[in-house]
């Protein structure tokens, strides 16, 4: 299977395009891989329906019973508890920082360690979270399998 | 993650005490000095080797609080503890006049190498992680 890449200047959205006269196994793993991240997640916003996706999604939080996920600009609120979000997509980036928040790796601009040993996530939106220590090691796992994958 | 359970607990001990016993006999060796209290002092090692896997096991239990605090809280109560052992072995026989500072010392220094270690450790580990992050960044705007 062949990947080609074309760069195109002020595309609005990227747009991934599949050419086959039949589906083998190898573009089945691919599809496979694909389906998680391209998933899109109902919820909403200023009382209005929205449908968001995934791989837009900065960080999700649970406050007062209530999930939101927020964008780049917007705060969505979505029905899904943060475990069943954790178990469906965690193959895609979404790791637990703490017991009330979940993050997109992806979205991760770059972490830094303060004197307490919490670790301050910064966010490619300019935000900050803080990660709980007793998460720490999960997301460290998480960021290796990821690397691992990546590598693979 | 637990890392000091019911199981692993003993065994901890035991390296610990390991580790003590071999630092002290090769600074004696270092040193050429003979331990008249020789006895005394490997038990007290033993009491000490269980005293800091009891103290670093409920480390797991205090995650939420910030690091600084429970590192000083953990020393504290330490070196409470030892000095309270000292002072009700001094009730019942005669020991050093410095025998509080030598314990003084006995803490601070495991203590303040641990911390050094875990330090370091935690800075590395963002280090890493941050590399990764630019790594798996770098292939997203691939």
């Amino acid at each position: 299977m062949k990947l080609i890449k074309t760069k195109e200047k002020d595309l609005k959205e990227n747009y991934l395009e599949l050419h086959y006269d039949t589906v083998d196994e190898e573009t089945t793993a691919v599809l496979e891989r694909l389906r998680d991240t391209l998933r899109y997640i109902e919820g909403t916003y200023e009382d209005k329906k929205v449908t968001i996706a995934l791989t837009d999604i900065f960080y999700i939080e649970t406050v007062d019973r209530k999930t939101f996920a927020y964008t780049k600009d917007m705060c969505v609120e979505i029905k899904e508890a943060l475990r069943d979000i954790l178990e469906e997509y965690s193959k895609i980036g979404f790791v637990r920082i703490s017991k009330s928040a979940i993050v997109n790796i992806y979205k991760i601009k770059k972490l830094q360690g303060d004197i307490n040993m919490r670790v301050i996530i910064f966010l490619k939106n300019d935000e900050k979270l803080v990660m709980n220590r007793s998460y720490k090691n999960e997301f460290y796992e998480r960021l290796n399998d990821l690397q691992g994958r990546k590598a693979k | 993650m637990k890392l000091i359970n019911r199981k692993n607990f003993v065994s901890i001990v035991c390296i610990f005490f390991t580790l003590i016993t071999c630092g002290k006999l090769l600074a004696e060796k270092a040193y050429g000095f003979t331990d008249r209290y020789y006895t005394e002092n490997i038990f007290t090692i033993l009491g000490f080797s269980v005293l800091i896997t009891l103290i670093l096991s409920i480390h797991f239990y205090l995650q939420k609080f910030p690091f600084l605090i429970v590192f000083i809280a953990q020393y504290v109560l330490t070196v409470g503890i030892v000095f309270l052992g000292v002072f009700i072995h001094g009730l019942f026989s005669e020991h050093a006049p410095t025998a509080y500072w030598d314990m003084f010392i006995s803490i601070t220094i495991p203590f303040l190498g641990g911390a050094l270690v875990y330090y370091i450790c935690f800075f590395m580990q963002i280090r890493k992680a941050n590399r990764i992050l630019a790594e798996l960044g770098v292939e997203q705007s691939k």
